[in-house]
């Protein structure tokens, strides 16, 4: 004799599911806040405010889809921030101001330092088997050390056209055309698309989805013949590059590299991603989670200023905000574990 | 090292070899930080003057002793298992020394309020990463991160606009900063701690239980043990500690000030790694622990001697700390 | 037509010989058995095949000439495919996804999804149609993972086909399923290499059995020439002279009437799909078995039963006295001890030594004093161990060194310590070689015997359910649909009435 229990209701179950899943909860929990965000700054939807929101916004969005990335793959980065900081240097130690060709000499080897501070990290966690937090927290301190050599204090020199990659105007040599096109199109926001793009790419191939088969169980991936090492590796190489690219737009902000700018960083591009609802544990999340985890926290620190919090209070918040934002979705994971 | 499953799930395997690796995991590794941080000290004591000398070798102990300290409360939560760890160490020592310098206000007599303070704190902090973590399952690098942020900004708060007032008592300076003769009186807070911790660690259930939970949590709830409990009790422990560690490094700064514990952080895990705790818990000796400590200590000392200044030094300890995890890593890896 | 010879294989791991002298021959279109203890180095030789490890000597003849391969995926190019006992499989990926893990075909620079799952429905309609693609493996059943495994290495259209035990996980229909595919798979001329504790499985499917004992093969068989005598066999992998059929019934000695414990188990929420209710009384001193198909609630009810399975309401009353088991603690103390199913992930603390095993159950008692007695529990432990006869050179070694047998000994010792009334046992054999598993129940008879503890048996093999209990519960989704009695437990009844044809 069976007992059939009757169906819950439709829309309340329906929406059960959908609200606690951990991706839809960050994306209504951004949706949320952008609302807020566009109540309480007045000038919100100017194209001018919406171009320097994407620029504050940019650089933790960057990191973070980077450090998902790594972080699907089974492995952490906590070297990110010191790797921004580096790259900042590389480049404005490269770049002679008022001889542009070394704008382009500092993109070519800035990329090739980037791309290879990601094998480093990648033959740490991928063939040498060190706990990805332990190793990069080795590394960022030589990551450092390299940055504080070529950079004892902030400056360096930066060319002209690399103002690019911040604010296409302020480039004296542009068409104006370009020009009018960078008034609409933040490069800030390219810069992003970029990095989408490049992901997109790579998540549609064979690597792409190894990524993913290693950091959801990495003797299973070995065994299916997967080479694990040279995987972690590529997401590590992954990661770097889009750290390179947050570090063009700090460079074309700032026309100077800082040894030790970045390191807030790095905790920060990993609380964006657990936020966006990526598990730190691994094979599982779209990375694009990541940066809605990063715009809410974007958006989370412009409501603090907005709101008028004083200086004082405003890391107070934000760590108690942070905690909610991942405490919901988790309290909403507890009770579905009661299946 | 995937395969290595496959061979244990069938095969008798030497117990000779597995008893040796087990050994050499636990063992090994104190003996390789030992080693190397002798090897560190002579090398030291060769290239530059007075490394070696015995107010030297005391130097790095006392400085060490404090990272030893924070390792403590590192171990204790890594050894629980479930990625435990503890980033808020550093800002509730700073908060305590903050609120409890000008209690103090340089004497003695207010010395047991301070203490008392100190507890609650360190209570409350451990406590909502205990809660946080354990019972609403948040990741706890994240919680302690957050957390860590949270108490950093009550101290700006706190600290808005005015100087930080309020000295130490001399008890808590005597203790933490001076020396009798040239024996640092830390070490006098240190070593009884260390054996205190390795008994309980070994001796008692309280530390068994604890490696267990660390090792399975499921063979161990199936034995009766309240999982979450004691990775909870981990984190509030933690926390306790970490606040009293506080009123030491007030101590020894003669001062309170915004940045006072979190340099040690960092230094806290990697000692607790570099001394051959496993970061997934189960084990471990707090041992190890200390002599990772001082193995870092040495090794900065080292490097700061050189007078390559920052760019130089960081740059030789991340290199150096990265080999020496590669040869751990290589030792594990073995078919 | 031999498609694959290995001759005198040897193969050693540190100081320890796995193998001595590996013989094997299959022929193209048969299916060969694989047969031995744990230890015995049939594992091995599999593996060596596969290409998973290197042999130090003797070759290794693969449609006619000597390989070398360096690693399963040289061997897998070449036509020879190992079916892993859920190994190999990626949680978070779906089934499609990993039937072609690690072999994805490109179309362009992209991955060719269309075709993988063209592919994966094809194979499966063979194997197990009623499988959606699309399901992430994490969310299987341990036979739908299986079934996956199988699908994935038949993807290749592999010539030499090594499965190793694939039928643990499964239940009947699944494995006649299987069965049905590998006779297919024959026909197509497939060579095919079987493994399994199960002799009647070999015996059915096979055409011919290869033996190993300490290392080397001792015996081929081909059922074809020879009758299937598995007395014969059986001798040939314990390496004992054949004796007379021990299948008899236990006697009737030492089970008293009394009722020593009655239990009401009934889930409380209302999506609950492995354990739906059951209820049942145990007499001092009686086997109570557990059957049915895999995975019908039999390893929740003895969860629920321990107090560690949240969601149900465990109400028992134990020698006139009544409880609610709700957690772990509750049932300990009272003596109601678990010998959980999958002794790694769940009964032991593999790196700790077999000493920190054994005693760990007793640390987590609230009276349990601070400071532990070890000289006392040292002695203790020793005790159990030559009470268990397990083989371990001391309690201080890890008790990842140990077999599989050893281990589960070690799981089942920590509780012995403990005054036991009722002791529960989930599946607790299973991957156990022979001798250790006659050990086991030899000592599970005693206890119940001799010190009048209630047991409650759930074995995935029927013939352990025939040969230990007194009466049998049979369980099919999430309840007891029939009880058997004495005279009823045989194979055939069990089977019969777990997919409710009686």
């Amino acid at each position: 004799m069976e007992v059939v229990k009757r169906e819950k209701i439709f829309p309340v179950a329906f929406l059960r599911n959908v609200f606690l899943q951990p991706e839809t909860s960050s994306l209504f929990m951004l949706f949320v806040l952008f609302a807020i965000t566009a109540v309480l700054q007045k000038n919100f939807f100017e194209v001018k405010s919406i171009a320097r929101n994407i620029n504050s916004f940019a650089p933790l969005v960057l990191l973070a889809m980077g450090q998902a990335i790594v972080i699907i793959s089974g492995g952490l980065d906590l070297s990110s921030g010191t790797a921004l900081s580096l790259f900042t240097c590389v480049l404005t130690t490269v770049m002679k101001k008022g001889d542009p060709i070394t704008g382009v000499y500092a993109l070519v080897v800035t990329f090739l330092v980037a791309v290879g501070t990601g094998v480093v990290n990648g033959v740490g966690i991928g063939y040498l088997r060190i706990p990805p937090v332990i190793v990069t927290f080795a590394t960022s301190y030589a990551w450092l050390g390299i940055a504080l050599f070529l950079r004892p204090t902030p400056g360096g020199e930066s060319v002209d056209w690399f103002k690019v990659f911040y604010n296409a105007r302020a480039v004296e040599g542009f068409p104006d055309s370009v020009k009018l096109v960078g008034s609409y199109i933040p490069p800030a926001l390219v810069l992003v698309l970029l990095g989408c793009l490049l992901w997109y790419v790579v998540s549609r191939t064979r690597t792409g989805r190894y990524i993913y088969a290693v950091g959801s169980n990495i003797e299973s991936a070995y065994v299916s013949g997967i080479d694990t090492g040279k995987t972690q590796m590529f997401a590590c190489i992954l990661n770097a590059i889009f750290i390179f690219l947050a570090a063009l737009f700090f460079v074309g902000q700032n026309q100077s590299g800082d040894a030790r700018m970045g390191g807030p960083l790095t905790l920060k591009s990993i609380a964006a991603v657990v936020v966006g609802g990526i598990a730190l544990t691994g094979g599982r999340g779209s990375v694009y989670l990541a940066l809605v985890g990063a715009l809410i926290l974007g958006f989370v620190s412009k409501i603090i200023f907005f709101a008028n919090i004083p200086n004082a209070y405003q890391t107070l918040t934000s760590g108690i905000i942070v905690i909610a934002a991942i405490a919901g979705p988790a309290y909403a994971a507890l009770k579905r574990e009661w299946r | 090292m995937g395969v290595e499953t496959l061979v244990k799930e069938h095969e008798t395997i030497s117990y000779g070899q597995t008893l040796w690796r087990k050994l050499f995991a636990q063992y090994g590794k104190i003996v390789t930080v030992l080693l190397l941080t002798v090897i560190l000290f002579v090398f030291g004591g060769v290239m530059v003057p007075g490394f070696l000398s015995l107010e030297q070798i005391f130097l790095t102990l006392k400085l060490s002793a404090f990272v030893a300290l924070f390792g403590l409360c590192q171990m204790i939560v890594i050894a629980a298992g479930g990625s435990g760890l503890d980033l808020s160490v550093g800002y509730t020592a700073t908060l305590t020394a903050v609120l409890t310098a000008s209690v103090m206000n340089g004497q003695n007599e207010r010395l047991w309020m301070a203490f008392l303070i100190a507890l609650v704190l360190g209570v409350l902090v451990g406590l909502t990463n205990g809660v946080l973590t354990s019972y609403l399952k948040l990741p706890p690098l994240v919680v302690t991160l957050a957390m860590a942020d949270i108490l950093q900004g009550i101290v700006n708060a706190y600290v808005a606009g005015k100087a930080i007032t309020g000295r130490p008592s001399p008890f808590l300076v005597v203790l933490a900063a001076k020396l009798t003769g040239r024996f640092p009186n830390i070490l006098f807070v240190l070593i009884p701690v260390a054996l205190f911790a390795t008994f309980v660690f070994e001796k008692t259930k309280w530390g068994q239980v604890l490696f267990g939970v660390g090792a399975n949590e499921r063979t161990a709830y199936l034995c009766g043990v309240k999982v979450k409990r004691v990775r909870f009790l981990t984190f509030t422990l933690s926390g306790v500690f970490s606040s009293l560690i506080g009123l030491l490094l007030l101590g020894n700064m003669g001062i309170a000030f915004k940045d006072m514990g979190s340099n040690y952080v960092m230094p806290s895990i990697a000692a607790v790694v570099v001394g051959g705790v496993p970061l997934a818990g189960g084990g471990g000796s707090y041992f190890g622990v200390i002599l990772g400590s001082i193995f870092l200590q040495t090794l900065t000392n080292l490097l700061t001697a050189f007078g390559l200044g920052d760019a130089g030094k960081w740059l030789g300890f991340g290199i150096i700390l990265f080999a020496m995890l590669s040869v751990y890593a290589s030792n594990r890896r073995s078919r | 037509m031999v498609v694959l010879e290995a001759k005198n294989i040897k193969k050693h791991f540190g100081g320890v010989v796995a193998l001595s002298d590996g013989n094997l021959r299959c022929q193209r279109g048969r299916i060969t058995g694989l047969l031995g203890a744990n230890g015995s180095g049939k594992s091995t030789m599999s593996k060596i095949i596969a290409g998973v490890y290197r042999p130090d000597g003797g070759e290794v003849w693969y449609k006619g000439r000597v390989v070398h391969y360096r690693n399963p995926s040289e061997a897998r190019k070449d036509g020879i495919a190992l079916v892993f006992q859920n190994l190999s499989l990626v949680p978070d990926l779906t089934v499609w996804q990993n039937v072609v893990l690690g072999v994805e075909k490109n179309r362009g620079i992209f991955l060719d999804d269309r075709e993988a799952k063209d592919l994966t429905r094809r194979i499966l309609q063979d194997l197990s149609p009623d499988l959606d693609i699309y399901r992430k493996v994490y969310e299987l059943s341990p036979g739908e993972m299986q079934i996956v495994e199988i699908a994935k290495a038949i993807s290749e259209e592999p010539e030499l086909l090594i499965l190793d035990e694939p039928t643990a996980a499964l239940e009947q229909a699944q494995v006649r399923n299987l069965f049905r595919y590998m006779r297919t798979l024959a026909g197509k001329g497939v060579a095919i290499i079987f493994t399994s504790h199960r002799l009647w499985e070999v015996m059915e499917i096979c055409s011919d059995v290869t033996i190993f004992r300490n290392g080397a093969t001792v015996a081929c068989i081909d059922f074809d020439k020879e009758e299937k005598d598995p007395e014969k066999i059986v001798s040939h992998i314990t390496g004992e002279p054949q004796r007379a059929s021990s299948l008899e019934y236990m006697s009737e000695e030492g089970v008293y009437d009394e009722v020593l414990f009655r239990a009401e188990v009934k889930s409380m929420r209302s999506g609950e799909r492995k354990l739906k209710e059951a209820s049942f009384e145990l007499r001092r001193g009686e086997i109570l078995g557990i059957g049915g198909l895999a995975g019908q609630g039999q390893n929740e009810l003895l969860y629920a039963l321990a107090g560690s399975y949240p969601g149900v309401r465990c109400e028992v009353e134990l020698e006139g006295r009544r409880m609610r088991l709700q957690r772990p603690q509750d049932a300990i103390q009272h003596g109601i001890l678990l010998v959980p199913g999958d002794r790694q992930q769940e009964g032991l603390f593999l790196e700790h030594s077999v000493y920190n095993n054994m005693i760990f159950p007793k640390l987590g008692f609230p009276k349990h004093p601070l400071v532990i007695p070890e000289r006392h529990y040292k002695d203790e432990c020793e005790s159990i161990v030559k009470l268990l006869s397990i083989k371990t050179p001391s309690v201080d070694v890890p008790v990842s060194a140990l077999s599989g047998g050893n281990q589960q000994k070690v799981v089942v010792g920590k509780w012995l310590s403990f005054d036991v009334k009722v002791l529960l046992l989930a599946d607790p054999a299973k991957g156990v070689d022979i001798g250790a598993k006659r050990d086991l129940y030899e000592y599970i008879v005693h206890l119940a015997r001799k010190r009048g503890v209630g047991v409650v048996l759930y074995a995935s093999d029927n013939e352990e359910l025939v040969q230990y209990t007194d009466r049998l519960l049979v369980m099919y989704e999430g309840q007891i649909v029939a009880t058997l009695n004495k005279g009823e437990i045989s194979d055939d009844t069990i089977t019969a009435v777990s997919m409710r044809v009686r």
